[in-house]
């Protein structure tokens, strides 16, 4: 399995919570007050619940149901229902590896995150969900004017918009959807990024109108 | 999937103001069935014009799809004089009908999941209690349970320590006892009867006899369905769907004890409709 990138740092603040999927396994991401990123099994030890409805307290993430706390580690600190329980190692939350480079979020399911480069000096710009499979995705980029202009693939996911770069990182979901985090050449500014999100929103339509066509 | 336990119990299709409303289509174990008629006179039958037996008690019409039913379980306190008897309608919760009954039995997501109504921190510490299969009777039973709760009920005026016991009479059928803020010597009862639609679909019917003579009913409804709405956005972001009776795929605690007793009863009675089970 490949490093996947899961969607922008930016976007999950400490203390935020967020959910994401990686080759089919349900994950919660999180962020500790320190601002140290976690990537888990989306499921509490205990009852099943889903930790991304969970709600960070310090450093540790806490499940919705009954409030166990998990640090970074994934091993359970605090059962509220025996706040005395200094509780056994054994209840510990799957926990897979993952990193922040170059403002993007990326996970292995499988072994250590290691993503590959970004190709061009970049920021972050958006990051969205396109029901659609890469070919139909890569050939919406294609179909879709910038500024009046026919953009031009550089590279597989890399586009050239006028003077503008696009890099669209994907993380398929399942056969039919995919997760795209997109980045912008870093001397774009506030407008042109702006100007380009907007592209990507056309990008996505054209891309599921042809989904439906097909 | 086996129904072979499930098929011979009783399970709630209406109550009777459904009934008032029309025939009412539904599903029962996975069967779709039709409710119609009144509450002396209820019918329930399936497409091919099969009738199941059926009966009215504690507010709701009941009915049976096995050829061996066994009888349905007595709630004494319904007939004690002076107690206000409030069906609460109806949640449909996409879940097992085993989760469903098994968060009813659970006190340490009170302040978490019903936050300053049932429970609030920093009042989260469970004391020891009792739990138990009551070979006599075929159910499990909980006591001896004591928790701080801001307002344990519609009629509570203030917080304070509430006391609980828990039955459950049937895999989807559990009653709770609990402190009555008008009236200490009593307890208030509650009660759910879930309707298992599929393993992992259910309708969930709660039902009080209350000793509560201020509350209006519309306010005392809207009271239970708060606090089940709540359970939902819990019951249906659990995972595995079904109900793991193997234990070691979710692991328990002491505050547990109710559910532990719970899932060894399912599994020794062979109940395993909405159950994960090892061999299943």
């Amino acid at each position: 399995m490949l490093t996947r990138p899961v969607g922008l740092l930016r976007d999950l603040d400490p203390k935020r919570v967020m959910r994401a999927q990686v080759g089919g396994q349900d994950l919660v991401i999180w962020r500790a007050r320190n601002g140290d990123i976690s990537a888990w099994d989306n499921r509490c030890p205990h009852r099943g619940m889903a930790l991304s409805h969970g709600f960070v307290r310090g450093n540790d993430l806490a499940c919705l149901y009954h409030g166990w706390h998990y640090g970074s580690t994934g091993v359970c600190r605090y059962i509220p229902a025996h706040p005395e329980l200094d509780p056994p190692a054994t209840i510990k939350t799957t926990v897979f590896s993952v990193v922040s480079v170059d403002g993007v979020i990326w996970v292995n399911t499988e072994g250590a995150a290691k993503p590959a480069p970004v190709p061009i000096a970049s920021q972050p710009l958006r990051s969205f969900h396109v029901d659609a499979q890469s070919e139909g995705l890569a050939q919406a980029c294609l179909a879709v004017a910038f500024d009046g202009g026919a953009p031009e693939q550089l590279a597989h996911g890399l586009y050239q918009l006028g003077a503008r770069q696009v890099l669209l990182l994907e993380n398929p979901l399942d056969g039919e959807r995919i997760q795209i985090t997109a980045l912008i050449d870093a001397d774009a500014k506030p407008e042109d990024c702006a100007a380009l999100s907007r592209w990507c929103d056309a990008v996505r339509r054209a891309a599921q109108i042809k989904m439906v066509a097909a | 999937m086996s129904r072979a336990y499930a098929l011979n119990d009783w399970y709630v299709v209406a109550d009777a103001q459904t009934l008032a409303r029309g025939p009412r289509l539904t599903r029962l174990l996975d069967q779709d069935v039709t409710v119609s008629g009144t509450p002396d006179a209820p019918n329930v039958v399936d497409d091919a014009g099969r009738a199941y037996p059926t009966q009215f008690k504690y507010g709701h019409v009941w009915t049976c799809l096995g050829d061996a039913s066994r009888p349905l379980f007595a709630i004494p306190e319904a007939d004690e004089p002076g107690r206000r008897l409030v069906p609460c309608g109806v949640v449909r919760v996409k879940c097992s009908p085993l989760r469903a009954v098994e968060n009813f039995l659970d006190i340490a997501h009170f302040p978490f999941v019903h936050t300053g109504i049932l429970g609030s921190e920093p009042h989260t510490e469970v004391a020891p209690y009792k739990a138990e299969i009551r070979d006599g009777v075929d159910e499990v039973w909980a006591t001896k349970i004591s928790f701080y709760q801001p307002q344990a009920a519609k009629s509570a005026q203030s917080g304070g320590d509430t006391d609980y016991q828990y039955r459950v009479a049937a895999p989807t059928s559990a009653v709770l006892y609990k402190t009555c803020p008008p009236k200490p010597e009593a307890m208030d009862v509650i009660a759910i009867f879930v309707q298992p639609r599929s393993e992992t679909e259910c309708d969930v019917w709660p039902w009080m006899a209350l000793y509560d003579d201020t509350s209006d009913f519309a306010g005392l409804v809207q009271f239970q369905q708060e606090i089940f709405l709540q359970d939902r956005s819990i019951l249906e972001n659990q995972r595995p769907v079904k109900l793991p009776l193997d234990p070691k795929m979710e692991i328990p605690t002491r505050a547990d004890l109710t559910s532990i007793a719970y899932r060894r009863w399912l599994k020794s009675k062979g109940a395993f409709y909405g159950a994960l089970t090892e061999d299943a």
